[in-house]
């Protein structure tokens, strides 16, 4: 369990996720600056870090492939809702989930909440 | 629309308008059109079960996804499941002579109804009535069924509509749709009219015809002739590639619209 120690655009999972929102969905990461302080503060909630919250989703066992833990996604989705839910206003709340959907979408963990308007 | 461009148009769609419902009869045209289709001995392989989207408890459309399907089934308004009927051989028999009735089947190729009825029929269409399960017989009833489906979703694309075809949680539905245990679940049709433009950002990237279709034997590349792309071009079977300039503004748009993670 690490504290947050450096700025978060310097951990790895975040510079991919920002090269994902600017490659393939044409937006600049820090044309919205709640973007990354969700993502702060989601962090803080779990008490991990942005690459160590990628690394839950995920089961690595040596010499095979990495796969996504269905036990990993199925708590970190209900992880977000919880954080969604938190958010001030109907507004708000689909906002915070879908930045951190987004981040953990552009670091390969799918992700699929539906509809949330 | 002529044929060339419905078949240049079609595309899987991914986002529909989940608020707008399909009417009745162009879903009677899609399942007319999977009707008349192509199928070996006369057997209809494909059978499906429409099932309007409102109409599923929300337990049980939550339990139909699959992981990457869940956004799609939750957004189509209409859902045709479809299904490989490993029983469509029982029948065949009268099913076949029927064809030599109206003159599909004819001397001139053999067929008789004695030659259905003590050869084609006790020697080969019997034992695959009694239950054949060998790989080829499961892959050919679904290419049968794949050809049905795919008339279905090119007369949809004629009506204005969207299709998407995705995998489903078979158990989940089931206890609603109640299919016989003979027929396979194959994919789900999901139908609804397009939330995006009908372009869909353009069309597909395929491999060059070179690629995948060969001329006398493996290896030979069947060689296209550019003045006959020219004319799938005009004829609007061949299209602008994707992505269109303006695809990520459609999809950010669309992701606000639904709330969508971006």
């Amino acid at each position: 369990m690490a504290s947050i120690n450096k700025p978060l655009e310097e951990y790895n999972s975040v510079k991919t996720w920002f090269a994902g929102l600017r490659d393939q969905s044409g937006i600049d990461p820090h044309d919205d600056p709640s973007r990354v302080a969700f993502l702060k503060e989601f962090c803080a909630s779990l008490e991990l870090d942005p690459d160590e919250i990628v690394s839950a989703c995920l089961l690595k066992k040596e010499g095979k492939e990495t796969k996504i833990s269905i036990k990993g996604r199925r708590s970190m989705a209900e992880r977000i809702t919880d954080f969604q839910a938190a958010g001030a206003d109907a507004r708000e709340r689909p906002k915070r989930g879908n930045t951190i959907r987004s981040f953990l979408i552009h670091n390969g963990i799918l992700l699929q909440s539906g509809i949330q308007i | 629309m002529e044929y060339k461009e419905v078949v240049g148009r079609r595309r899987t769609i991914r986002y529909f308008q989940s608020w707008r419902q399909v009417e009745r009869e162009k879903i009677q045209i899609m399942l007319e059109a999977a009707r008349v289709a192509s199928c070996a001995v006369n057997a209809t392989f494909l059978k499906a079960i429409v099932v309007i989207r409102d109409n599923i408890p929300r337990a049980t459309l939550d339990a139909l996804k699959t992981p990457v399907s869940g956004l799609n089934i939750e957004l189509a308004p209409v859902h045709i499941y479809t299904y490989a009927d490993m029983g469509a051989y029982k029948g065949a028999q009268a099913r076949l002579k029927k064809l030599v009735d109206v003159g599909a089947l004819n001397a001139t190729h053999g067929w008789s109804h004695k030659f259905v009825d003590e050869f084609v029929w006790p020697n080969i269409l019997k034992p695959l009535s009694d239950g054949g399960t060998q790989p080829s017989v499961t892959a050919a009833v679904g290419y049968d069924a794949g050809i049905a489906v795919c008339q279905a979703m090119l007369a949809a694309v004629d009506e204005g509509l969207g299709v998407c075809l995705s995998a489903f949680q078979h158990e989940a539905i089931n206890k609603i749709v109640k299919a016989p245990p003979e027929w396979i679940p194959l994919f789900v049709l999901l139908v609804g009219y397009p939330a995006e433009s009908w372009e869909a950002g353009g069309q597909r990237p395929r491999p060059p015809l070179e690629e995948i279709f060969f001329e006398g034997e493996y290896g030979k590349p069947f060689k296209g002739d550019p003045k006959v792309t020219e004319q799938m071009k005009v004829a609007k079977m061949i299209q602008a590639p994707a992505p269109l300039p303006w695809r990520k503004e459609e999809i950010k748009a669309l992701a606000r619209m639904f709330g969508l993670p971006e």
